[in-house]
C-alpha cells in the first residue's frame, strides 16, 4: 500500500535492527542499524533514534550519506537516554525518526578549500561529511579538518586521519586539551591548530561542529582570520525534540533549530544574542 | 458574505436532530463563569450566545492535553463547536500554520479539524481583560470560522464564511437566507459599538506593530522584576489559544504520546549536555514574550497573542501582561 506523504503519521518510528555496536573511547559508542524500511539522509541532517518505551534523542549520523542500506549513529553517554542505548546489545531493535533539517549545502562548497573545526563527539556528524567531500573531492580544491579531544584516549575515529592524510586533497590534524605519556602530537584547544594551517580565506568555507564552549570561541577566532560571516557554517546544538518544526524545545530565536537547521550560517543567526546560550 | 436566519426554538429544536448526527459542544454558563460543554438534548435550552469568551480556548479541541500519536484513532463522529470567540477563531491561524504545515503534516490535527464544523460567537460584550482589538482582531470572526452566529430578538443569524459553512446551513431545512437589512443593521451596530467600547478601554496598549519591537529592545530587567512573582506553573501557556507546545513521551512497541508541555516549565530547553538556555526563571518568563510577540510572528505572519486575556485572569502570581506593555511603553 502506498501511503500518501500527506497521510504519513509524522510521530510514527521506522524501527531498525542493531546489527553491531563499536566502542569508540569508554564514553562513546557507534551503532551500526539496518532500517525496516527504506532510509536515507543528506549529510548534516538528523535522526531521532530511540530507545524502546525509554526516548529518544536527537543525532547526526557518522556514516556517509552515499550508504543507504545501512547507518551509523555515534552516541556519547552523557544522560538517561544515552545510558540505555549503551546497554545495548546487537539484535535488538532501535527506533529512527527522520531525516530531518536542513544539512550541509556540499554543493556551495565546490570550487573551494574547506575548513572543518571539530571538537569532541562533534567529530562524528564531520565523519559523515568528510565521506560526502571524499566524494566530490574534484570539485573541490582542498579540505582541512581541525580536530580537538580532551585527552587522547577520547578521541574517536583514529584511523581517520592516517587516512584523511593519505587521501589526495585532505590534511587532517589533531589536538588535546591534556596530553599522556604517549601523545607526541599538539597540546591545546581546536582552534590553536588553526595556526598552522595554510589556507586562501577568500575562497573558503568553513565548518564548525563542536560542544557550544568550541562552538563559539571557534567562530570568534574564525572571524579574527578573516573569515566572513556567511563563510562560516555551524551545525547548531539545541533540544530538538519532535524535529518537525512544532514542539518549540528547539526555538532560537525566529528559528526551529531542526526544521530551519541545524546547520545555519553565522551570517543567518548572529543578530540572535542567545545562540551561544 | 450571505446571511441565513431560523428562529430560535426551531433552532433549539434543530440542534436536537443535530444531536442525531453530531457530536456538539456549545457555551453555556453555570456558577463559575462560562465554557464549552457536550450538548445532551436537555441542555440546548442552557446554550449561551454572544457572550464573551468562555474559560477554555479552542485549542482543546485540537490538541488534547495528552494523545497517543503512534496507535490509529477510531473514525469520530463529525462534531459541531458553537459559541467560539473570535480571538480563538484567530488563534487557529498560528495552528493551522504549525500542525497543517505542508511538509509535516498532523493528521492528528487534520483530521479533526476536518471533523469539526467550527460556529463561533460575536461578541456583544467585554470581559476585563478582552483586548482583541489591540491586536487588530475583531470581536466577530471574519474568516476561518464555517459560520458566526448572533441572536437577536429572538432570531438567530448565520453569517456564513466557508464553503463547510455553506455545506452544513444548506442541510438546516428551517434556515433561510436574511435579507431584512433591518436586522443587519442592528447586528452592524452592535458590532461598531462592542469594537468601540473595547478601543476605548484598551486605548493606551500598544498595538501588534509595536509589541514586537517593545519586546526585542527592552531591557532585561523589566523581565527579571516581573518574573519574581512568576511560579512557572504554565497556567498563562495552559490557557493561552495559541500556546502549543509539547513533549513526546516513549512507550513500550516504540509509541509516542504528544503531551503539553510549555516554556515556563524548568528543563525545557535542557539537553543531555546539561546547558539550559532557559535555566534561569527570568529567561524563561522573558521567552514568552519574545515567542509571542517577535519570533511566532515573524515566522509565521500570524498572531501569537489574540488578545483574550486568558493569561492575565489565569496568573496566581497577578502578573498582568498588559501592564507589563504599559510599562514597556513608557
Amino acid at each position: 500500500m502506498i501511503i500518501m506523504l500527506k497521510d504519513r503519521n509524522i510521530y510514527k518510528p521506522v524501527k531498525a535492527k542493531l546489527t553491531d555496536v563499536i566502542d569508540e573511547s569508554s564514553l562513546i559508542k557507534t551503532f551500526v542499524l539496518i532500517p525496516e524500511e527504506e532510509f536515507s539522509f543528506k549529510t548534516g541532517q538528523f535522526i531521532e533514534l530511540s530507545v524502546d518505551g525509554i526516548g529518544e534523542a536527537p543525532f547526526t549520523p557518522s556514516s556517509s550519506p552515499l550508504i543507504t542500506e545501512k547507518l551509523e549513529v555515534t552516541v556519547m553517554k552523557t544522560g538517561y537516554v544515552t545510558e540505555f542505548m549503551h546497554n545495548l546489545k546487537p539484535g535488538g531493535y532501535m527506533g529512527i525518526r527522520g531525516p530531518y533539517g536542513r544539512g550541509y549545502p556540499v554543493e556551495k562548497f565546490f570550487g573551494k578549500e574547506v575548513l572543518i573545526l571539530g571538537g569532541g563527539c562533534g567529530l562524528a556528524p564531520i565523519r559523515s561529511l568528510l565521506y560526502a567531500l571524499e566524494n566530490v573531492k574534484d570539485k573541490l580544491v582542498k579540505v582541512i579538518l581541525c580536530y580537538g579531544s580532551k585527552t587522547p584516549a577520547d578521541c574517536i575515529y583514529k584511523p581517520l586521519f592516517d587516512r584523511l592524510n593519505s587521501t589526495d586533497k585532505f590534511e587532517a590534524y589533531r589536538t588535546v586539551d591534556r596530553a599522556d605519556d604517549d601523545w607526541t602530537g599538539s597540546v591545546g584547544v581546536a582552534t590553536t591548530l588553526l595556526n598552522k594551517i595554510k589556507i586562501n580565506i577568500e575562497n573558503s568555507v568553513a565548518v564548525v561542529c563542536g560542544p557550544p564552549i568550541m562552538m563559539k570561541f571557534g567562530t570568534i577566532r574564525l572571524l579574527e582570520m578573516g573569515f566572513k560571516d556567511e563563510q562560516i557554517y555551524l551545525s547548531m546544538e539545541k533540544n530538538m525534540s519532535c524535529g518537525l518544526g512544532k514542539c518549540g524545545h528547539c526555538m532560537m530565536g525566529e528559528f526551529f533549530v531542526c526544521k530551519d537547521g541545524p546547520v545555519f550560517t553565522y551570517a543567518e543567526i548572529k543578530h540572535n544574542p542567545e545562540i551561544w546560550k | 458574505m450571505q446571511y441565513y436566519s431560523i428562529k430560535k426554538e426551531e433552532w433549539d429544536k434543530t440542534l436536537e436532530h443535530l444531536l442525531l448526527s453530531y457530536t456538539i459542544f456549545a457555551t453555556v454558563s453555570n456558577e463559575f463563569g462560562q465554557d464549552y460543554e457536550l450538548i445532551k438534548p436537555a441542555d440546548i435550552g442552557g446554550i449561551t450566545y454572544n457572550i464573551p469568551k468562555p474559560a477554555t480556548s479552542l485549542k482543546s479541541f485540537f490538541l488534547p492535553v495528552k494523545e497517543n500519536v503512534t496507535s490509529a484513532r477510531a473514525p469520530q463522529k463529525p462534531r459541531i463547536i458553537l459559541g467560539i470567540p473570535n480571538c480563538d477563531i484567530e488563534g487557529l491561524s498560528l495552528l493551522d500554520s504549525i500542525y497543517l504545515d505542508e511538509d509535516y503534516n498532523d493528521i492528528f490535527y487534520r483530521d479533526r479539524r476536518e471533523n469539526t464544523i467550527l460556529i463561533s460567537s460575536d461578541c456583544f460584550g467585554k470581559q476585563e481583560h478582552c483586548h482583541c482589538t489591540t491586536y487588530d482582531i475583531k470581536p466577530f470572526a471574519v474568516r476561518i470560522s464555517d459560520l458566526a452566529i448572533v441572536l437577536i430578538d429572538g432570531i438567530i443569524v448565520f453569517r456564513i464564511m466557508t464553503e463547510k459553512g455553506n455545506e452544513f446551513i444548506r442541510t438546516i431545512s428551517l434556515a433561510q437566507p436574511l435579507t431584512d437589512k433591518n436586522t443587519l443593521e442592528s447586528i452592524e451596530k452592535k458590532h461598531n459599538a462592542v469594537e468601540e467600547s473595547l478601543r476605548e478601554s484598551q486605548k493606551m496598549l500598544p498595538d501588534y506593530k509595536k509589541t514586537g519591537s517593545l519586546v526585542s529592545e527592552a531591557n532585561m530587567k523589566i523581565f527579571s522584576d516581573h518574573s519574581l512573582h512568576c511560579v512557572s506553573c504554565g497556567a498563562c501557556t495552559t490557557v493561552c489559544p495559541t500556546c502549543t507546545c509539547f513533549l513526546l513521551i516513549d512507550k513500550p512497541g516504540f509509541e509516542k504520546v504528544k503531551q503539553m508541555d510549555a516554556c515556563q516549565y524548568p528543563g525545557f530547553e535542557r539537553v543531555a549536555g546539561g546547558e539550559d538556555a532557559l535555566f534561569e526563571i527570568k529567561d524563561r518568563f522573558r521567552n514568552r514574550y519574545l515567542c509571542k510577540y517577535v519570533w511566532k510572528p515573524e515566522k509565521f505572519e500570524s498572531r501569537a497573542c489574540t488578545g483574550c486575556g486568558r493569561c492575565i485572569e489565569a496568573c496566581i502570581g497577578k502578573i498582568n501582561k498588559n501592564e507589563i506593555f504599559l510599562e514597556l511603553s513608557r
